[in-house]
């Protein structure tokens, strides 16, 4: 017999989200964009993200901060802090948690040394005179800053952490948030997937490391990012920020909040490898278990929305991994093809393009697909299209063995 | 004590509070104004008194200015140290 939902229910739901890329700012800019196939990728300018390099990528243009953030606070806050203010204002204004009790309210940040940039700018600007570097520093180092930040702007009185998984950390996050409302800790979770502000000193590692691109495209900005295809030569950077809002329907339903969609499965499984190689069998593990707890067979996923952050060995992994489970009938296209790899932010910031894709029931193209690693594979490659998706899959690979895997399922209406 | 000095050095620090607190800018500080009055928390005040210092290109220990209690003691503790005593 079917029971009224309840605080005890165990189906947890996305309420409210916001998001920035360089392609948009907010909900509707970022999906007409992702619709579009826009970009905006380019050499970066950004103080801090060059020293006689010329890195591509995707940069935020200025950040409108509405009024309700103090510019004494804002004085000393970072592009990272800056990013997750803003997006956590959309999603905490669309959940409208300003009617929700705060101390049952928690918080979850995704990313690791997320302000790179800001600290080297410091260091070089108060090189040789140490007494006067300013006494926040003492506090922005830190990522649990932004948890700082977020909580004493909301007025977040549950509990708030940072979690790491390398680019998987915005996924990470996200299940975080599910687990504490699982557990009850929190009636209410936000995840927040970090905007990760890479220094020339991260970018040229990097590079070096083989995992950002690139060689070829330098000259050609426009074609640089390619995930899944041929010609790719490495991911490439895009400034982002994700939040979404987790929580039963009963809490929503009191605020009189309408879900996105059902979070009906999730996996995050490790390959016991400390380095950036991927692993087919740990991606495939995190894709089954994610099926399994949803209750659903790999052929009822409508739509994969992948890591493909154009890596030269992740890629062609992923796309196996893909197929070995099963879901080659599932409409896949790549979300970083448009706004770049947000690494610390992109696990959110594409939980986010998947959940305005399923409501609009639209799929955005992918970017620079010229020749797909499988053509078999039901692409979205030039023009978006429409498509009613009832379950998505959104996968999230990070160095160090992370994969994750995040089922997303049309709510009932 | 040189009073042109002192009041460069009281110019200084009220544009170091405009600058860290926004909000105050422009309404006008007295030497018995207290910073926390003023809405100064504890790393505001810490960042006035940085920017203070940074500017007079001095090195003040911050046990030396536990004692100051407004902008007029502090001005003078730092008129002093500017001033070798």
């Amino acid at each position: 017999m079917p029971s009224m939902p309840s605080r005890m229910d165990s189906d947890l739901f996305v309420t409210g989200c916001g998001v920035l890329s360089a392609v948009g700012q907010g909900k509707d800019a970022f999906l007409t964009a992702l619709l579009a196939g826009d970009h905006a990728f380019g050499v970066m300018e950004r103080p801090g993200r060059n020293n006689g390099t010329a890195f591509l990528g995707a940069e935020l243009s200025v950040l409108d901060m509405p009024e309700r953030f103090p510019r004494k606070l804002l004085r000393t806050v970072g592009l990272s802090g800056r990013a997750a203010l803003l997006t956590l204002h959309e999603a905490w204004e669309e959940a409208r948690l300003s009617d929700a009790d705060p101390l049952r309210i928690g918080l979850v940040v995704g990313g690791s040394n997320v302000q790179q940039r800001e600290l080297v700018l410091k260091h070089e600007s108060y090189q040789g005179r140490l007494d006067y570097l300013p006494p926040t520093y003492g506090l922005s180092f830190m990522d649990s800053d932004l948890c700082g930040l977020c909580s004493e702007q909301f007025g977040i009185r549950g509990l708030a952490c940072t979690v790491g998984g390398a680019s998987a950390s915005g996924q990470v996050a996200v299940i975080e948030a599910v687990r504490l409302v699982r557990s009850g800790e929190a009636d209410i979770c936000i995840a927040v997937g970090a905007l990760t502000d890479l220094s020339y000193w991260e970018l040229q590692a990097l590079r070096s490391l083989g995992a950002m691109g690139s060689d070829r495209f330098a000259d050609e900005p426009a074609l640089a990012c390619r995930p899944f295809d041929e010609r790719r030569d490495g991911f490439i950077f895009g400034e982002a920020c994700g939040a979404v809002v987790v929580e039963r329907r009963a809490t929503a339903a009191e605020r009189g909040v309408e879900p996105y969609a059902k979070l009906a499965g999730w996996a995050m499984t490790l390959d016991g490898n400390r380095n950036p190689d991927p692993s087919e069998s740990g991606e495939a593990r995190a894709i089954e278990r994610a099926l399994t707890q949803a209750q659903l067979t790999a052929q009822q996923i409508d739509y994969v929305n992948p890591h493909g952050s154009g890596s030269g060995v992740g890629d062609p992994v992923e796309l196996a991994a893909i197929r070995g489970c099963g879901l080659d009938r599932a409409a896949i296209n790549a979300t970083k093809s448009i706004t770049g790899h947000g690494l610390g932010a992109a696990g959110t910031v594409e939980v986010v393009a998947t959940l305005l894709q399923m409501k609009a029931s639209r799929l955005h193209p992918t970017r620079n697909l010229e020749q797909p690693l499988d053509p078999e594979m039901n692409w979205v490659r030039d023009k978006a299209v429409a498509q009613a998706i009832e379950h998505a899959l959104t996968l999230s690979v990070g160095f160090g063995g992370v994969n994750t895997a995040l089922c997303l399922s049309a709510t009932e209406t | 004590m040189t009073e042109q000095r002192h009041a460069e050095i009281f110019a200084l620090v009220r544009s170091n509070i405009y600058e860290v607190l926004p909000d105050v800018e422009g309404r006008e500080i007295k030497s018995d104004d207290r910073l926390t009055d003023l809405g100064a928390n504890s790393v505001d005040r810490a960042e006035i008194v940085m920017l203070a210092m940074e500017a007079l290109s001095l090195h003040i220990q911050r046990v030396e200015l536990s004692g100051v209690k407004n902008v007029g003691e502090l001005v003078d503790a730092l008129y002093a140290k500017s001033h070798g005593q």
